[in-house]
């Protein structure tokens, strides 16, 4: 058992690592469809997500702490979507970017198509749109740190709810 | 190329019909192509035909797939666009095979890169090709159950909610 979980932080102490977390988010494209060229805009010198301190690319889940999943997500991929969320280290977090990953969008009947990412794996974040435009993608990442900063770091360890939900 | 000259699809016609007699069906002109029904049985004939025959000479496989005609009464068509780089003209080539036992020849042998296209529309259809070396799903997943372009097909979601627009073709009627 380790300190971490011994001892309860200090409101300072607390607020510096959230800081210091909310600021460093490596992302990790799961680019599927015409929501990852949004993705791309915002990560480019116009939108420029990097000066929110979220940094492309992440050269693999490993290295990862944010996943934004950009797109249609059909039910032959959503086994490799879940096992690059599975590689991640904890704390992890997940954006689903767009209608499809939403909810299954425009593919609402489809016969292939998955209705919703969070079937898959637990999304914080949902970014509406179809496709969202990349100022979009910033607001989601300004929600994604609030709810960061507020975050009790031992709560999410102990209540497991990054935990990969199974089956 | 020298001496290459495009045939038009009525002359394309004319060679299909003289070589396979009354096994062509219907030919037509649509779009500019040359578009031949044929027997089942004559399939891959057809086929090395189109393929080997000089002034023919289709070595360009684009692709195959297939159309549901059970709404109609019919069975499942399969349709398969080829291309002459060396005439520069084109050719559609039509089957009707049963809906109870929708099965046709592969074209493998004749145009390898009917392979994938013979898989998913063995995948999405139901059509077996026999003689396919690998005949095995392709766009759909595992454990996917049915051949969900068949106009039978129940899409699970529309049985929850029925489309709320028009359905194709009906926008016509109203």
């Amino acid at each position: 058992m380790g300190l971490m979980e011994q001892v309860s932080m200090p409101q300072p102490v607390r607020f510096l690592l959230n800081w210091g977390r909310k600021y460093s988010l490596w992302v990790m494209n799961f680019g599927l469809a015409c929501c990852a060229i949004e993705f791309i805009a915002g990560s480019t010198s116009k939108h420029d997500f990097i000066r929110h301190g979220v940094i492309p690319f992440a050269h693999g889940p490993r290295q990862a702490d944010l996943l934004v999943v950009a797109g249609t997500l059909t039910d032959k991929m959503a086994p490799a979507l879940k096992r690059v969320y599975d590689q991640m280290p904890d704390p992890k977090y997940v954006i689903s970017f767009g209608a499809c990953s939403n909810c299954g969008g425009p593919y609402w009947d489809s016969y292939a198509v998955t209705k919703g990412v969070d079937q898959i794996v637990p999304v914080d974040v949902y970014v509406p749109g179809c496709p969202p435009r990349p100022e979009a993608l910033l607001h989601g990442i300004l929600k994604l740190q609030e709810k960061i900063g507020k975050e009790d770091i031992q709560e999410k360890w102990r209540a497991g709810i990054t935990k990969p939900v199974t089956g | 190329m020298p001496g290459s000259r495009s045939l038009s699809p009525a002359e394309i016609g004319d060679r299909v019909r003289a070589r396979f007699g009354d096994d062509v069906g219907s030919v037509e002109e649509v779009h500019g192509h040359a578009v031949v029904s044929v027997a089942p049985a004559r399939w891959v004939d057809l086929g090395a035909f189109l393929r080997d025959d000089p002034d023919l000479s289709f070595d360009y496989f684009d692709f195959l797939s297939a159309v549901d005609r059970t709404p109609q009464g019919g069975g499942y068509e399969v349709v398969t666009h080829v291309y002459s780089t060396r005439h520069n003209q084109h050719c559609r080539m039509k089957a009707a095979v049963s809906a109870e036992d929708p099965r046709l020849a592969t074209l493998t042998e004749v145009w390898a890169g009917a392979n994938w296209c013979e898989r998913e529309t063995w995948d999405l259809f139901g059509v077996l090709f026999d003689g396919h070396p690998h005949l095995v799903k392709l766009v759909l997943s595992e454990q996917f159950e049915g051949h969900p372009l068949r106009k039978s097909f129940a899409l699970m979601t529309r049985e929850a909610k029925p489309w709320p627009g028009a359905v194709e073709g009906e926008e016509v009627e109203d």
